[in-house]
């Protein structure tokens, strides 16, 4: 499809506007609480740029497009500026507003089907906004939109069927039209080619690139990070309504906050080697001056925060009338995290301590500190992570083993970033287990180093083997030979805390047994904890191990064949938790 | 019933009205051979009042020829429709006399309820959570346990027998010899409370309807496309979004005709207004079988034949049934 | 019951902002206003009705006091024209109205059931002749053939309740039908057929019971309507003139709007008539509101 001119009302004026969005807050009222959508956002939208705004849903994404064009509910409380070119669309009253939808700002919403009214022939609800131009007849008007619809690929006869009738593509391109019959300076594309054929989201893509060409300006709302990397210029990653970086989109893959790593990840076929990090537990909503109503659960990840201006907020599942799945992993024993941290800290794989308690500022990342020269436009980088990004956890260089003449592992390199699972794949003795063993430092290599945190682990592994020990757990092949046959579920579980923490009391180490146990998927109740190995499947005991191996928290857990046979039952869990070695 | 009842039964097919149709010639047909005797026997015999020998052989001698079914019909389409003993006049003359009154009472208080409502139903939805809205939701649940009989008669009491303001009875001002202005004002009169009693039983339900459906298309996508086209309120509220609210409100009228011919019947008794009803309730009074035959017959037809129109109706303003014919 | 309601209706609608369904507490039905008024006003008639009787020491039938004479001690309510107790009249006409609604009421919901489930279940051609049947009587105006019948016959009013139930049904039939296809589907009752259960088995122990909201919309919509109905019916006349009806005493009593005495004889037939529709009104509207997910208010 070669890229044609699209006819515009005037070609002869160039419609261009810069848009900025400065400080934006925008809370819900609810009920008996308020839930808070965006938080303080900065963006600017300028001509001949896609700009892609991207997080899971629920992180505020869909409530910034709308908020641009005034359309937020009226239970809704906005503070900042936008400004779409001169004017201040949030300090207008909603006639002055209303003036300036679809000429200055249009918007392609989400969901094709839903987003045209039935009743109406697609080329009537696309003319609409032209006819409603004062002085522009209905003739015109509906030829207009037909040149646009053909242009976008829509012939005459299909213009004038019911939404009902015509594909999810071309139902799509008809919002597309519509959004482009008063050639409006910006464009807000709302999961534009969610639920459509590959195709067709080549078209449209190729299409958007084209209208940035003619210098509009494109806000593309996804959760879609190829279709981003592909067309957009800027990536911004939003969650719970904060921007958590802000990113040339090319660069995507390097990535450097935990959470747009894992949003990176999950994208089965972006990078087929990585792509097993996930995010851990859900996402959250955040709830400001929360009280829960008589009778509702509020038994979720619950975090209290100092955020200016307000005094509790409270990060809520969307599920959490299942108290037990989702106790967050990032919080201690009474569900609460402490006060002001990180809002991602509670699911980030790399969180410290200092992270829920410190907010971190959108900074430019390491490497580009800001006495470098100004940069680019194109090549702005910032970054919401005390810990300056992803760290790199495990880094093994040249390391190698022989035993006298056999030569167990030639010289490898080895490295592994915060949440990140690796699969060692090989026969039998090619030499996966002893890599695995020299990686978490119960070998000793012949040859080269391995960090682990950025400290070398053969000196640390001198000094301080209990320190070790929680980073870096190591669930064994064997499962059932891993475990006492003398101990009870509990004993097992409880052995390394009752270890490595000797001053934990009797009720903090049942707590954290449990957790552990509820972690993995394994019952929590007093006769299973009684029970001894011999009495457990393997498939149990293999969890029964996972649980001890996490009950450290460790960073990093060196599994061997642990998430092979794991993973015929629970193959997201097995994989989210663990470093798996498989044949 | 009440409500709900478009979800699952909005989609009459078309034969459906035929049959029925069919079913009530048939019934209406049949049940007098079902009388002991026969049909003068049947028809004329029960009646209060009482033939004589020589009206017996004048009444056999014509509808001698009356027994068999097609008979029946063409005496139908010929406007033969048998004789009012009791008021000594072929059915067909009084059934024309009374016809055009309960269509001008029924037609504009469904007119006015229909306009009213869906109005009132449109508006209240836009500013739901309002007091008003909520005044009017209560109001509404509550008219519509007022049945016919609950509102007519003590408006009847209060407006015409105690205050005087308007006539007990009757349509226009007997012997008056009116035209024009004064005789369209004497028409109003009349028909302002039986007028206001009805407006005020369908009036809730189409509220009521309207507002449930216009909810449901406020919190809908191709609603906020709308409003983010930068279109005027109004042709948002009513062009996108009533345009969408009104199917289900026409279907519940034509599901609900047939229930409320039965209250349209009680309000013209009450208010002794000279349409079918009040002839069914005097024919009924005196067993006035073949009146009360025509009547019944003629009622269920036209109730077909308006619900036959709205399923056309509804097929041309929804496309999504339109097409799938 | 609440909890049978649950897969009836959505947690949090389409349009619903995230958290909604975390807090926004469905309000049970049990703090429905509407419910509990409905109810309150039916039981109050139902005693009224029922215990009537044995407040008033008169027959309903007994025409031996003075027509026409004003409320006393002796008769609450005044003497009609015939010259019998108002009072116990009342009493005597609610109980028949409260009877015929109850009856026609519950035959229409048995044979809606019946028919719903039965189309629903076995499919095929039964379904089709079930449903075939009831779109041409839905499209029969009833009110009309019952007067056809009760004028021509002059029929017993169990028998005018039974044929209105018969020109009812088809409505809960189709929505029952509606209803018992969904949950036909679900995993519980593929469950259940895996273990070897019985479709009698089925019907008996998952289907029926599991519709149960759905049968309570129906009765009391199909109530609300059988009393207008036969109200409807006894003030025009179609009923034996010495069965006693709500309808009936309306009629009457508006002959004589001019004697001192209509207060007593034309207002309580109304007021409860009105507040026995009023109840069933309520009632329906109530359960529909948690059976129907559109016409919740949010």
């Amino acid at each position: 499809m070669a890229p044609q001119q699209l006819k515009m009302p005037d070609k002869t004026k160039k419609n261009t506007m810069k848009t900025e969005i400065k400080q934006l807050t925008v809370t819900y009222r609810e009920n008996d609480h308020q839930l808070l959508a965006l938080d303080r956002v900065d963006l600017q939208l300028l001509p001949g740029r896609i700009t892609a705004l991207v997080g899971e849903s629920g992180s505020g994404k869909t409530t910034l497009g709308k908020a641009l064009l005034g359309l937020l509910p009226p239970a809704a409380t906005v503070d900042g500026q936008i400004l779409l070119g001169e004017d201040e669309i949030t300090a207008l009253d909603e006639t002055a507003r209303n003036r300036l939808r679809w000429r200055r700002a249009a918007m392609v919403p989400q969901n094709g089907a839903a987003a045209l009214n039935p009743a109406y022939r697609l080329l009537d609800q696309v003319a609409e906004p032209l006819r409603r131009q004062p002085g522009v007849k209905r003739r015109e008007a509906e030829e207009h939109a037909l040149a646009v619809l053909l242009e976008l690929g829509l012939a005459r006869e299909q213009a004038r069927r019911y939404p009902h009738e015509r594909s999810g593509g071309q139902l799509q391109r008809g919002l597309l039209a519509m959004a482009l019959i008063l050639d409006p300076p910006l464009l807000i594309l709302d999961e534009p080619t969610a639920a459509l054929d590959s195709l067709s989201k080549n078209h449209l893509a190729q299409l958007f690139r084209r209208l940035a060409a003619r210098q509009k300006s494109l806000l593309l709302i996804t959760h879609d990070l190829a279709l981003t990397r592909q067309i957009a210029d800027q990536a911004a990653v939003i969650y719970l309504g904060r921007i958590m970086e802000y990113l040339p989109a090319a660069q995507l893959d390097r990535a450097r906050h935990p959470y747009t790593v894992a949003l990176y990840r999950s994208f089965p076929g972006m990078d087929a080697v990585r792509d097993l990090g996930g995010i851990r537990g859900d996402a959250f909503y955040r709830l400001l001056h929360a009280h829960p109503a008589a009778g509702t659960k509020m038994a979720c990840g619950v975090a209290e925060a100092g955020e200016p201006g307000h005094n509790h907020q409270h990060l809520v599942t969307p599920t959490s009338n299942h108290p037990e799945e989702h106790e967050p992993p990032g919080t201690n024993k009474d569900g609460h995290a402490p006060a002001d941290g990180c809002l991602f800290a509670p699911r980030c794989t790399q969180a410290e301590e200092a992270c829920r308690r410190e907010a971190p500022p959108l900074n430019r990342p390491r490497g580009l500190e800001a006495d470098q020269p100004a940069l680019d436009q194109d090549q702005e980088h910032q970054l919401r992570c005390r810990r300056g990004g992803i760290i790199d956890l495990l880094c093994c260089r040249g390391i190698s083993k022989s035993y006298g003449p056999l030569t167990a592992l030639h010289p490898v390199d080895l490295e592994l970033r915060a949440g990140e699972v690796c699969c060692l794949v090989g026969e039998s003795g090619s030499g996966k287990t002893t890599l695995a063993m020299l990686a978490a430092g119960a070998l000793e290599p012949d040859r080269g180093e391995v960090r682990f945190a950025g400290r070398k682990l053969a000196a640390w592994r001198h000094r301080d083997p209990l320190g070790l020990a929680t980073g870096i757990g190591i669930i064994h092949q064997q499962p059932a030979e891993a475990v006492s046959h003398r101990f009870t579920v509990f004993e097992i579980v409880a052995e390394p805390l009752r270890i490595q923490r000797p001053d934990l009391d009797a009720a903090a180490l049942e707590q954290r047994v449990l957790t552990s146990l509820a972690e993995v998927r394994l019952a929590t109740q007093p006769d299973f904890l009684r029970r001894y190995p011999h009495q457990l499947n393997l498939g149990a005991i293999q969890r029964l191990c996972l649980a001890r191996a996490l009950i450290q928290r460790p960073r990093r857990t060196g599994g061997r064949r642990a998430h092979q046979r794991l993973g015929s039952q629970r193959p997201g869990q097995g994989a989210q938790v663990a470093a798996g070695i498989t044949d | 019933m009440i409500q709900s009842s478009p979800t699952a039964t909005g989609r009459q097919p078309l034969y459906a009205y035929l049959l029925a149709a069919l079913v009530m010639i048939g019934l209406s047909y049949g049940l007098p051979l079902l009388l002991p005797g026969d049909y003068i026997e049947a028809v004329y015999g029960s009646s209060h009042v009482v033939l004589d020998a020589e009206q017996e052989a004048q009444l056999r001698d014509e509808l001698g020829d009356r027994e068999g079914f097609t008979a029946y019909l063409w005496g139908l389409v010929t406007l033969d429709w048998g004789h009012s003993l009791a008021l000594q006049t072929p059915v067909f003359r009084l059934v024309l006399a009374a016809l055009p009154w309960t269509l001008l009472l029924l037609g504009t208080a469904h007119l006015l309820a229909l306009a009213l409502g869906f109005i009132a139903g449109v508006e209240a939805a836009w500013r739901r959570g309002g007091r008003l809205e909520k005044a009017g939701v209560g109001g509404a649940t509550i008219l519509q346990g007022v049945p016919e009989i609950g509102s007519g008669a003590p408006l009847l009491l209060l407006f015409a027998y105690h205050l005087g303001w308007f006539p007990a009875g009757g349509a226009t001002t007997a012997y008056a010899e009116l035209s024009g202005g004064p005789w369209l004002l004497d028409l109003l009169h009349h028909l302002a409370l039986p007028l206001l009693t009805l407006v005020l039983a369908y009036l809730p339900g189409n509220f009521l309807l309207t507002r449930a459906g216009m909810v449901m298309i406020l919190g809908s996508n191709y609603l906020e496309t709308a409003r983010a086209k930068g279109l005027p309120p109004l042709r948002v509220r009513y062009v996108h979004a009533a345009r969408n609210a009104l199917l289900p409100v026409l279907t519940r009228f034509g599901l609900r005709l047939a229930f409320m011919v039965t209250g349209a019947l009680v309000v013209e008794t009450i208010f002794a207004y000279p349409g079918l009803g009040t002839l069914l309730f005097t024919a009924i009074g005196s067993r006035d079988l073949p009146v009360i035959q025509a009547v019944v017959l003629l009622a269920a037809l036209l109730i077909l034949a308006i619900n036959l129109g709205l399923a056309l109706l509804h097929r041309r303003l929804d496309p999504r049934i339109g097409h799938a014919l | 019951m609440p909890s049978e309601l649950n897969h009836t209706r959505n947690a949090t609608g389409p349009g619903s902002r995230p958290g909604a369904g975390v807090h926004g507490a469905q309000r049970a039905p049990a703090r429905d206003p509407w419910l509990t008024s409905g109810l309150l006003l039916l039981l109050l008639l139902a005693g009224l009705g029922l215990l009537g009787p044995l407040l008033t020491p008169h027959a309903p039938h007994d025409m031996s006091f003075m027509p026409l004479s004003p409320p006393s001690a002796q008769h609450w309510l005044g003497v009609n024209d015939g010259g019998m107790d108002i009072f116990s009249e009342l009493v005597h006409s609610l109980r028949n109205t409260l009877l015929f609604g109850l009856l026609a009421g519950v035959c229409g919901l048995l044979l809606g059931a019946a028919g719903g489930l039965a189309a629903a279940w076995y499919g095929g051609w039964l379904d089709q002749l079930l449903m075939r049947l009831a779109d041409i009587i839905l499209a029969l105006p009833a009110i009309l053939v019952l007067i056809l019948l009760a004028a021509f016959f002059r029929l017993d009013p169990a028998w005018l309740a039974l044929t209105l139930a018969a020109l009812t049904w088809p409505n809960s039939a189709k929505v029952i039908r509606a209803q018992a296809l969904s949950l036909k589907n679900r995993l519980h009752l593929q469950v259940a057929r895996q273990m070897g259960a019985s479709g009698g088995y089925l019907l008996r122990r998952h289907l029926l019971p599991e519709l149960f909201p759905l049968y309570l919309v129906t009765l009391a919509a199909k109530i609300r309507m059988a009393v207008f109905m036969e109200a409807s019916l006894a003030f025009l006349g179609l009923f034996d003139p010495a069965r006693k009806s709500l309808g009936m005493m309306i009629s009457y009593a508006l002959k004589y709007y001019y004697l001192e005495i209509w207060p007593y004889w034309l207002l309580p037939p109304i007021i409860c008539l009105t507040l026995l529709i009023m109840g069933t009104t309520f009632l329906a509207v109530s359960l529909e509101k948690f059976f129907d997910p559109r016409l919740r208010e949010w």
